[in-house]
């Protein structure tokens, strides 16, 4: 299971980040015209079937000499057989292409290698070219081909050539939007080419918190059916079913040592009595214990590790850990299986049985008949809850030598409601009181995943720097941190606080900000940058409530006007209200659909600017006489 | 058997194995591997015994229980068949062992410890010798009952694996806080006629408490060590035994955590220990190579050699860079042109005063060597604003001595690094030209710097060294005659900078846009000294600061123009003028990033964005733009007043943390340096300002102050805020003081200006 860590990483970011990163503008080197041939070729004994690819693209410089960099992949299961380059008509170019190890943040080890050198672009005009002969060795792995690069391409054409003894469907993506054409024509013999053609297709964009390529950019999915190349008959991805059967004879290898499992698992769960509480124990135990690892290599990449071998090593990837925790549970009689699945990344489900649609792997508890999906990579979320990242996902449920197709529950944003109280008095210019603040869901699992990456001794005074917003004038005392360490409970802070000059008086009147949150304040979106649909790690809801006791003397003369929107997918909240000796304060922010479509950034921006616009308006408080 | 030796001889047998195939080499290691780490667990080190960390760190990430390090070197000679002769060559073996026992508490220590990358193999095979690399790596994890669990080989992951070259990769199972986690790296090492220095720097300090750091080397009797202590660490105790093998050792205990990061120079102020150590040689072209005799133990070695060692080396650039006819035609080149760019500008080169004459030869050599124009490298020449130069002192001091000025070298220790009296290192020093009857530097740090300027890295260093060069007049030119070319006399002081020369000035014209959302700025930017290097990367293009240059040596055709009329480059003027376009693009990016990040709001309607001067000439230092836009964030409404976040105009001021506010170290600060703002506010028609009174504030003490300046006068609301800092360096004594002004100018980013509705 090659399980990119895109989601993961996400949670690193804050809900919402501005980075609406600006793509270089490629337009002075381009891919004046690119072919690519696939064919499918009678293999050898280990690898009977086999894709021969060779491409040639054809650099292009418009307005002044440079060098662009290329970029090629390959690994246990694809080979670079040979590699050609031209610099302007010229194969003396002094070029040597690197080969090395990638190293991909957050994958320990994977068999991904890359091919790269600079290519130069003599002058205004010129061409280079540059040739691959690649092999893919195995047809189970061929999946995809991707029709964009990093230049804007000019002219391609990509084909496809099938002899008869492969059997295969190709799916297409975002074709029609690049007006690309495909034409089947009979090649030599008995083959079947299908060819692609397209002109002025842009680069692929990279825009930050954007849907995975797979839902945007041109490409088609190619379903290996079967071949039969001499006598012996090969089966790959016919159906669902057969990927299942395939995972499923991986799982079956694995060999569990159940006795090591169920010891521990029975330490774990001791004194527990329902069912329920022991799942709960057992996942978080796994949460605490397990470190996520990253295993890419070959067969690594899918099969998972043995359970006994992660209980014993304390780490593990998505697989390993799915499977340590389906065994767990099943070692104390637990109805447990192991889940395939593709995050939210990817555009695809399991109509189309292939290695590219799942990339992530889970465990499911039967309870009552209905499966409680337990992701053990998700190092502080509540038993019960769900990531945004497989909220909604086709999931495949192992059941025996059959499978169940289902699909992961969508939770609401109620989910993940961050809310923060605070009850306050007026001590001449400052704002007096107690803070309680409260996390559920994925708020609580981003703010403990921020807060666990601080050292220890220096926790406290970096939840006090996040809680004051950096600003010294807003100073906090008696700090309690409830409860990090049950992931099956909110998270709670309280404090006292001593806002200094908080209240700015000018004469009689007082004027105040009651907010230095802002929730959601001035997140537009760049509409002049942003092409791609903006997504947000997971569903928010922003609670700010605060009640501030008046004293006698004073009256509030002047409270900005409420706001309330309501958006399909998001929805704001914020004003004002008084009542003899207080003053009450709520903004409530709901993000309850993550995507943001380019045709909503227009009322996005609006709605935005008028959450803006009433933050900065400041109530005035006067004085009686 | 002492693990060092042990792991010569295992080296030894082992180099059979490269020529057998990949598996069997992979058992080889495993095996040597084994026996590695059974010699290193057998250690007899009480430090790394003790398990019970001493209750005022209970709450530390991490506790480095014991750090040792253990280092050998021998060497032998043997008899080698070089081509057409037989030779002596020296094959040394380097064993090195670093290991570490550290307590782990929390998730960032897992995080931190859970993974080992390194390099496993390196090997090097010429026709001479074959020079090999090899790590290995032991890793045990403590439980907090004591149970103890050894990593197997099984665990790593080869990232690369090639008969030359192993790296590998390690994750460390069963890991969690609370554990014991104890580790090495040890590497062997064999190469051969290697006579350069190796370093060792022993830091006595870390961000987390060290309870034991050790180190003990063996050295075999031909070694030589050079060594040093820094900043109260330690003394090295170096003996020779019996077989006159050179015997270190040094240790310290129970280090406190260092704390603070902010303006600390560590070379100057933490404890540390450096050694050199190379193979001692004293024969034929010795002196050529700087090495040491056999056996020598230098400990606090006199500094005067490594000056002594830099005024040879630059009798050698001197000779051969300068002396000889052909090298010193170069530098007259650049006196020729310089004396056409004076006629150009409408006056005598000979009539120039010698500081006229040194300036206009220095802009000479940074136009027709710097900046000068090349198709061929398109890319390097507009991206020149973006090279790092080291002063470029010899240049500069070779074309001012070739028009007959008086320049010397002054080569000082750098302000960051360590004193000029405890050199141990070439790196150590860095040379500036400067000439000797007025004092005035010329350095060349980046294409934008002026003649005159100070660089920052040698600001107030004393105990400098001074070198100027006589024409030799010899027949035959001896390498001893050579590197005696140089008189090394006492340099001058470096002077400070005072915090006015170093300034950020910005004059903000504010007014509110007509909704009353958003400020509308018009501001002028005035930047001085050491701010400029970095604003100028950022924002001056290639095309501007060679059209600006130029212009002032009154050249008559632009660079385009130039290019146009060569029959030769025309053909690429589209090209030029296409990637200066692309380059303008970029400039107006990065001009709307500087204002974002200097005010920290949001910022939209940016606009007529000049650059009036750059501040590339002595004539006009300073570097200043202009820009008009929409400045959001600053104005709340309230009912029919607006009220005007005044305070937020500095941005984010640099704000001193928790941690970092009890502080024992003297503090070591960039350079002195003044932050302006010059504000006029429009009162807009229908309003009156309240509250500007309040506005004015002053703290001031003898290392800076933050003062505000608010008066009101008719429609406008004038404020100067400054804020000073008057010294570079600061005693610890004086953190305090420093806090009070760094504080207040946080105070007053709550500062606010009612505009009252009439």
């Amino acid at each position: 299971m090659k399980f990119p860590l895109i989601s993961l990483l996400a949670f690193s970011l804050p809900l919402f980040s501005a980075g609406q990163t600006e793509k270089e503008d490629s337009k002075n080197i381009v891919l004046s015209n690119v072919s690519r041939t696939f064919r499918f070729v009678k293999g050898n004994k280990e690898h009977p079937v086999q894709v021969n690819e060779e491409s040639r693209r054809t650099y292009y410089c418009n307005s002044y000499r440079s060098d662009v960099q290329v970029v090629e992949f390959y690994n246990d299961n694809e080979t670079i057989d040979d590699l050609g380059i031209t610099v302007n008509g010229s194969k003396k170019h002094g070029i040597t292409p690197k080969y090395e190890y990638y190293s991909s943040s957050g994958i320990f080890y994977s068999d991904a290698h890359v091919c790269y050198f600079n290519l130069p672009l003599a002058k205004q005009g010129s061409s280079s070219e540059v040739t691959f002969r690649k092999t893919y060795l195995d047809p189970r792995y061929f999946s995809t081909i991707y029709f964009s690069d990093q230049q804007p391409i000019q002219q391609q054409e990509i084909s496809i050539v099938v002899p008869s003894w492969m059997s295969l469907d190709i799916k297409e993506f975002n074709l029609s939007k690049y007006k690309i054409t495909k034409n089947v024509s009979d090649g030599k013999g008995d083959e079947k080419v299908y060819t692609f053609t397209m002109n002025n297709l842009p680069a692929m964009p990279d825009e930050s918190q954007s849907p995975g390529f797979s839902y945007y950019a041109p490409h088609i999915m190619v379903l290996c059916r079967q071949a039969q190349p001499a006598d012996e008959k090969y089966t790959y991805f016919t159906s669902v079913k057969e990927q299942y059967k395939w995972y499923k004879g991986l799982v079956d290898q694995v060999g569990n040592d159940v006795n090591v499992i169920r010891e521990k698992t029975e330490e774990i769960t001791k004194g527990l009595g329902s069912d329920e509480a022991k799942v709960k124990a057992v996942f978080q135990w796994v949460q605490d214990n397990i470190r996520y690892i990253a295993f890419e290599n070959g067969i690594a990449g899918f099969k998972p590790e043995k359970g006994q071998v992660v209980l014993s090593k304390k780490y593990g990837d998505c697989k390993g850990m799915a499977n340590l925790l389906t065994e767990m549970l099943k070692s104390i009689k637990l109805d447990a299986r192991r889940c395939w699945i593709g995050t939210k990344h990817i555009a695809y489900d399991y109509s189309t049985p292939s290695l590219a649609v799942d990339n992530h792997m889970i465990c499911a508890w039967m309870y009552k008949g209905k499966p409680v999906f337990l992701d053990g990579t998700e190092k502080y979320i509540g038993y019960g809850e769900v990531a945004e990242r497989i909220q909604g996902r086709p999931v495949l449920i192992e059941n025996g030598n059959d499978y169940i197709l289902a699909k992961v529950p969508e939770a609401t944003h109620l989910q993940n409601t961050a809310t923060e109280t605070r009850k306050l008095t007026i001590d001449g210019n400052d704002l007096k009181g107690h803070v309680t603040q409260t996390w559920k869901g994925e708020s609580k699992e981003w703010f403990l995943s921020e807060l666990n990456d601080v050292k220890k001794n220096k926790q406290e005074d970096a939840l006090k720097d996040f809680l004051s917003g950096g600003k010294p004038n807003f100073q906090i005392s008696n700090l309690k941190v409830g409860n990090i360490s049950d992931y099956n409970a909110d998270l709670n802070v309280e404090y006292d606080v001593n806002w200094k000059d908080a209240l700015s008086v000018f004469g009689k009147e007082t004027y105040a900000d009651v907010d230095n949150r802002h929730n959601w304040e001035n997140t537009k979106i760049d509409t002049a940058k942003r092409k791609l649909a903006l997504w947000f790690p997971f569903k928010a809801d922003k609670i700010f409530d605060t009640e501030i006791n008046l004293p006698a003397d004073r009256t509030v003369t002047t409270l900005p006007q409420k706001v309330t929107i309501k958006q399909k997918g998001y929805g704001y909240t914020a004003g004002y209200s008084s009542v003899p000796g207080k003053l009450l304060y709520r903004t409530e922010v709901i993000i309850d659909q993550t995507e943001v479509k380019p045709e909503d950034f227009s009322q996005w921006n609006r709605d935005n600017e008028s959450l803006t616009k009433f933050y900065n308006e400041q109530i005035v408080i006067t004085h009686k006489n | 058997m002492r693990l060092i030796g042990y792991l010569r001889i295992l080296f030894l047998s082992m180099l059979p194995a490269a020529l057998l195939a990949q598996n069997k080499d992979a058992e080889n290691y495993r095996k040597a591997s084994e026996e590695v780490r059974k010699q290193v667990w057998a250690w007899d080190k009480p430090q790394f015994k003790v398990k019970d960390i001493p209750a005022q760190y209970a709450n530390a990430s991490k506790v480095i229980i014991a750090r040792h390090t253990e280092l050998s070197a021998e060497s032998k000679s043997k008899f080698a068949f070089y081509v057409i002769t037989f030779a002596i060559k020296k094959e040394q073996t380097i064993s090195e062992v670093s290991r570490e026992m550290v307590k782990l508490n929390d998730k960032t220590a897992i995080d931190e410890y859970s993974e080992i990358s390194f390099t496993q193999l390196i090997n090097k095979s010429g026709f001479f010798a074959k020079d090999k690399l090899t790590t290995y790596v032991g890793v045990k994890v403590i439980k907090p009952n004591g149970t103890v669990k050894e990593i197997n080989a099984d665990d790593i992951v080869l990232t690369k694996d090639e008969t030359r070259e192993k790296r590998a990769k390690l994750a460390i199972p069963d890991l969690q806080p609370g554990d014991i986690l104890d580790y090495f790296v040890a590497t062997e090492q064999t190469v051969t006629n290697d006579f350069s220095t190796s370093t060792y720097d022993i830091a006595l300090f870390d961000d987390a408490p060290v309870l034991s750091r050790s180190f003990h080397g063996q050295l075999g009797k031909k070694y030589s060590i050079e060594y040093r202590s820094y900043n109260k660490a330690p003394e090295l105790k170096v003996e020779k035994n019996d077989s006159k093998d050179i015997i270190i050792d040094v240790e310290k205990k129970n280090m406190a955590p260092f704390e603070t990061s902010l303006w600390v120079h560590p070379a100057r102020q933490l404890p540390f220990i450096r050694m050199h150590i190379a193979l001692g040689y004293k024969g034929m072209g010795s002196r050529f190579m700087g090495t040491k005799k056999p056996g020598e133990v230098l400990p606090n070695n006199d500094p005067d050699e490594y000056i002594e060692a830099r005024a040879n080396k630059l009798s050698e650039n001197y000779f051969y860079g300068y002396w000889m006819k052909e090298a010193k035609k170069e530098y007259e080149e650049i006196e020729k042109e310089a004396k056409k760019k004076a006629k150009q500008m409408g006056t005598t080169f000979k009539d120039l005063s010698d500081v006229e004459k040194a300036a206009l030869l220095y802009y000479t050599l940074r136009f027709s060597k710097l900046i000068n124009f090349e198709i061929d490298a398109l890319s390097k020449t507009i991206g020149v604003g973006d090279n790092y130069y080291n002063g470029l002192a010899f240049p500069v001091f070779a074309t001012l001595k070739a028009a007959g000025l008086d320049p010397a070298i002054l080569v000082s220790a750098y302000r960051s690094g360590v004193k000029i009296t405890e050199l141990m290192d070439q790196s150590d020093l860095m040379t500036t030209t400067y000439l000797t009857n007025g004092g005035q530097f010329f350095a060349i740090q980046s294409v934008f710097d002026t003649p005159f300027s100070i660089p920052e890295e040698i600001e107030g260093m004393t105990g400098n060294k001074s070198f100027t060069f006589d024409n030799p007049k010899l027949m035959i030119a001896s390498t001893k005659k050579i590197e005696k070319l140089t008189n090394i006399e006492a340099g001058p002081n470096v002077p400070v900078t005072e915090a006015g020369s170093n300034a950020h000035i910005e004059n903000l014209k504010l007014s509110i846009t007509a909704d009353k959302s958003k400020m509308e700025v018009k501001r002028r930017t005035v930047v001085k000294g050491h701010f400029k290097a970095d604003l100028q990367r950022k924002l001056i293009t290639y095309e501007d600061l060679y059209e600006s240059e130029r212009n002032s040596f009154k050249e008559e055709k632009s660079l385009i123009e130039d290019l146009q009329d060569g029959r030769k480059s025309k053909k690429y003027v589209d090209e030029v003028v296409n990637a200066f376009a692309e380059a303008r693009k970029k400039q107006k990016e990065a001009s709307l990033k500087e204002i974002k990040d200097e005010f920290d709001q949001e910022i939209s309607d940016f606009s007529n964005y000049k650059t009036e001067n750059m501040g590339i000439r002595h004539t006009a230092p300073d570097l200043v733009y202009s820009s008009t836009f929409n400045m959001a964030g600053l104005i709340r409404k309230a009912g029919n007043n607006l009220i005007v976040e005044i305070g937020k105009i500095q941005g984010t001021p640099i704000k001193v943390k928790q941690e970092q506010r009890n502080r024992d170290i003297d503090v070591y600060m960039p350079y002195a340096r003044s932050i302006e703002y010059n504000i006029e506010l429009q009162v807009p028609d229908g309003y009156t300002a309240e509250g500007v009174e309040a506005l004015n504030k002053k703290v001031a003490n003898e290392t800076g102050f933050f003062t505000v300046d608010a008066v009101s006068s008719g429609k406008t609301v004038s404020l100067k805020v400054k804020k000073h800092y008057l010294h570079g360096f600061e005693p610890a004594g004086n953190w305090s003081k420093l806090l009070e002004f760094i504080d207040a100018a946080n105070e007053w980013l709550n500062a606010k200006l009612l505009l009252r509705k009439s």
